[in-house]
């Protein structure tokens, strides 16, 4: 699906109110817009709302053997995916510009810059490691996936706890939650992305653009940093050209915005740790906004139970009684030689044929064991069976030739096939 | 016979919240108990040739897990997503177009197909589409000892014997699509889907309920 | 890493440098008669070969024809033998696919896109041997090429990667200073206007210390434009003096 495209007077008039330092949402040149982090209830997920972009994280792991290059590191591996629920102009299984651009950024921002300790991620050197894998989805785009998507990144790794481990000798155990308790990552500090939109050539500048901005800009900034005012990426996109100045401009605002941002983090961070330890609940179901018109929520309700019982005999017993089973192994079709129980056949046989058959190849049977078993009687030390034998048996019926021939010799098989059987008992 | 306590025949307390994104024309998430997935629909709109119905909107249903990349659980799980809402859904009053429906899984603690059906049928009552009937989710446990567990966590599906997810229409009740795993015999599986329809009338009643609520303030 | 000293106490680098030293830039234009522009350039061990077809009408698919500009289509490729490990994926996975799409805006930027409404120019870059600042050396080779095929630009673009090590901005980084983990920054410029086409930068660095080593990179991009514009120079000169005879 298409994304609705922005009409020339929709452009016209942002650009228009860019240049008047107004934007659409009221908000000012450098503000962000309203920041909101949440947790799920298993370690490692996070949801974050900007404004209306919204975006969920969840961490998870598993033991891998390490890579060549680097036998004692952990492994960090980051997808941010571009759900089709984000924006109708969003494909799903398709590597987009846009796909690209935010996945190197993020693992720019967070590989690159050494974050995490991948050593201490290490169980065995050069046999097994720890792989660390962040998705991130896309929920809802309405501008600025970059920047929610680095937040809810680095909190969902700081909220994370991955199994404990002990080795004896050669052994690895995996220790489950219930034994003991899991550990958190180490991480040495919080980089996140901050972008900048650029518009008429570099000549304005915003922060946190919103879906609509992101439309009419020329290019966008994007700076990651930490609250020690490292800065841990610069990535210019579009085809803009910057000036000295403003980037150093651009890397104070970012220096700024970071440390709210990350003081927001560890506060959200907190709240869900006392909640954890206070034993209350805590997780996306209890963050459902209570107040609003648009959300309902009910307690654990019962079932009424008083006559299931009776409705669900009264409908069998209403029902049809369900076909007898089978209580004789049936030679399906002619030309099978089957030996004990099994399913019908249903290979491609003209069904006719086949109805006649497996009634009069049953009586054949029956007389035919009979036979068998007079001739067992009279020669026991005759184990084999020769052709000759056989063929002669089928003769002795004289309802075989009222048959057509291809019947016959079918019903020929069938009757070697019997015999057979009888052999193996 | 089996007798059915009724101590374990109980729904998790849920929740729902539609309109909750922007962009989808219709969104909604649905929580039970502590699983929980979001659901966006986009459409009717523009249909790629290759998918085009002349005489009915082409639905899409699409489950995005929460870790990894979608695989055969995920489509399989689409394809009685999408076969339910075909069944209520009026699609032919919008030929030649598309409706899209995703699903996010956001946590999965058991009766996740219950409760994406359940967030399915929000969204697209969110969406404004047409619908012959609502449908809801429900899903049955039976223990190893032959209890009827509704709507069960992960670890009681674990220990379960079988497990069936059955989507029942709001007009009469009916089974509109089962997806059954493990062994029953016919009798359970009358027994779960009476369950079922009886579990159905709460979900149903809080569809009304929401609905109600989010319509109680005249604009 | 500890072991290796990447800048001595004399001020000498790994490979004998001084910080603010370029490596050595050779190139050639015009290296293929069928491209519409082509160059081959080397700044050290650094080996890349770009070619440039176009402007052209829009090949694949005509929906991406811009009505008021040309699109730039880039294509960044590794040889297989580039690199110490031989490269499986000379093309196609993330980081390649990332440089194409910087090159892109590189050029999106530099180009005169606006004079050729709805055509197309195709940009190729192939890395023969990458000893570092493979981004920038392609940047540079591209430049060349784009001016070989007489499409009209703002300026050269002139790309530099410098790094920072001990309090001092080093220009240029070789393979052994870029994955020393010095942390690396990459910009490409418009040199008579100062106005920076890309800036990408990876690993940390202090805040306080981003203005010098933009400096840094500024000074090292005006060095490469000087050395391009007498290779485009003497490429003239022998043209003419061919079309002469």
């Amino acid at each position: 699906m298409k994304d609705t495209p922005l009409s020339n007077c929709e452009r016209d008039f942002l650009i228009k109110a860019i240049e008047e330092k107004k934007r659409l949402d009221g908000r000012q040149t450098y503000d962000y817009r309203k920041i909101k982090i949440t947790f799920g209830t298993d370690y490692g997920c996070c949801f974050v709302d900007l404004g209306q972009t919204r975006v969920v994280a969840q961490v998870s792991c598993e033991l891998v053997a390490p890579k060549e290059s680097r036998p004692s590191e952990g492994i960090m591996f980051f997808n941010i995916e571009l759900s089709p629920m984000a924006s109708p102009a969003f494909e799903q299984g398709r590597q987009s510009e846009l796909s690209v651009k935010l996945n190197r950024q993020l693992e720019r921002c967070l590989r690159n810059s050494k974050c995490i300790d991948t050593e201490s991620l290490c169980v065995v050197s050069g046999e097994k490691v720890w792989q660390v894998r962040v998705d991130v989805h896309t929920l809802n785009n309405d501008g600025n996936l970059m920047d929610a998507a680095s937040i809810a990144a680095i909190a969902a790794l700081s909220h994370f706890r991955r199994p404990d481990v002990g080795i004896q000798g050669e052994e690895v155990t995996v220790f489950s939650p219930e034994e003991r308790d899991p550990i958190p990552l180490s991480i040495y500090h919080m980089p996140i992305s901050i972008s900048f939109a650029f518009f008429q050539q570099g000549t304005f500048l915003l922060v946190d653009p919103c879906e609509r901005e992101e439309r009419v800009m020329d290019g966008l900034l994007m700076i990651a940093m930490n609250k020690h005012r490292e800065i841990c990426s610069i990535q210019s996109s579009g085809g803009i050209m910057l000036l000295k100045e403003q980037v150093m401009r651009c890397s104070k605002i970012a220096s700024v915005k970071v440390s709210e941002i990350t003081e927001l983090i560890n506060k959200a961070l907190f709240n869900d740790r006392t909640a954890r330890k206070a034993g209350r609940k805590c997780g996306f179901a209890e963050s459902l906004p209570q107040e609003r018109i648009t959300a309902l929520k009910t307690d654990q309700s019962e079932v009424e139970m008083t006559d299931v019982s009776e409705r669900a005999s009264d409908i069998i017993q209403k029902a049809e009684a369900p076909p007898p089973m089978a209580a004789s192994p049936v030679l399906p079709a002619p030309g099978v030689g089957q030996v004990g129980h099994g399913l019908q056949n249903t290979w491609g046989l003209e069904e006719d044929e086949e109805q006649e058959e497996e009634s009069s190849g049953e009586e054949e049977e029956i007389k035919m064991e009979e036979e068998q078993r007079e001739k067992d009687k009279t020669t026991e030390a005759v184990v084999e069976i020769s052709d000759s034998e056989e063929e002669e048996v089928v003769i002795l019926y004289p309802e075989t030739t009222k048959k057509p021939k291809n019947a016959g010799s079918s019903s020929d098989q069938k009757g070697a096939a019997a015999s057979k059987k009888r052999q193996k008992k | 016979m089996m007798e059915v306590s009724a101590s374990s025949v109980s729904l998790r307390e849920f929740g729902c919240e539609q309109t909750l994104l922007s962009r989808p024309d219709g969104s909604a998430s649905f929580v039970q108990g502590d699983t929980s997935v979001m659901a966006g629909v986009y459409g009717p709109a523009e249909v790629k040739v290759s998918k085009e119905i002349y005489d009915r909107a082409t639905l899409e249903v699409l489950i995005q897990p929460k870790v990894g990349l979608p695989g055969v659980r995920e489509r399989s799980q689409e394809q009685c997503v999408r076969e339910t809402c075909e069944a209520a859904l009026l699609l032919s009053l919008h030929p030649r177009s598309s409706l899209t429906l995703i699903l996010q899984v956001l946590h999965d603690d058991g009766s996740l197909l219950g409760c994406c059906l359940n967030a399915a049928c929000m969204a697209l009552m969110d969406a404004g589409l047409s619908m012959s009937c609502l449908f809801c989710g429900v899903s049955c446990a039976i223990t190893a000892d032959g209890r009827i567990i509704t709507d069960p966590t992960a670890a009681q599906e674990k220990e379960s014997r079988a497990l069936m997810t059955f989507a029942i229409d709001s007009t009469e009740r009916r089974v509109i699509m089962s997806s059954t795993k493990g062994s029953f015999s016919v009798h359970e599986l009358q027994q779960c889907i009476a369950v079922s329809q009886k579990a159905s009338e709460k979900i149903f009643h809080f569809y009304r309920d929401s609905v109600r609520r989010r319509y109680s303030k005249n604009l | 890493m500890a072991g290796l000293e990447l800048l001595s106490d004399q001020g000498y680098r790994l490979d004998g440098r001084k910080a603010a030293e370029l490596r050595k830039v050779q190139a050639r234009m015009g290296v293929f008669a069928q491209a519409d522009g082509s160059a081959y350039l080397e700044q050290g061990n650094t080996k890349a070969l770009a070619v440039v077809y176009g402007p052209h009408e829009m090949r694949g698919s005509r929906s991406r024809a811009l009505h008021d500009r040309a699109v730039i289509n880039c294509q960044y490729s590794m040889a297989t033998f580039s690199t110490a490990e031989r490269k499986r994926r000379p093309h196609g996975d993330r980081k390649s696919t990332e440089m194409s799409l910087h090159l892109k805006q590189t050029f999106e930027a530099a180009v005169m896109t606006q004079l050729f409404p709805r055509s197309q120019i195709d940009i190729y870059v192939k890395i023969l041997q990458s000893d570092g600042g493979n981004y920038s050396v392609c940047v540079n080779a591209a430049t060349l090429a784009v001016i070989n095929a007489g499409i009209p630009m703002r300026d050269y673009v002139c790309a530099c990667t410098v790094g920072f090590v001990d309090e001092t901005p080093l220009a240029d980084l070789c393979y052994a200073e870029e994955s020393g983990g010095v942390s690396s920054l990459a910009l490409a410029l418009l040199p008579r206007g100062g106005q920076i086409a890309l800036l990408q930068m990876d690993a940390r660095l202090h805040q306080d210390h981003l203005e010098s080593l933009i400096e840094a990179a500024m000074t090292a991009c005006k060095g490469v434009s000087k050395v391009l514009d007498e290779v485009v120079r003497q490429h003239l000169q022998e043209a003419s003096v061919l079309t002469r005879e």
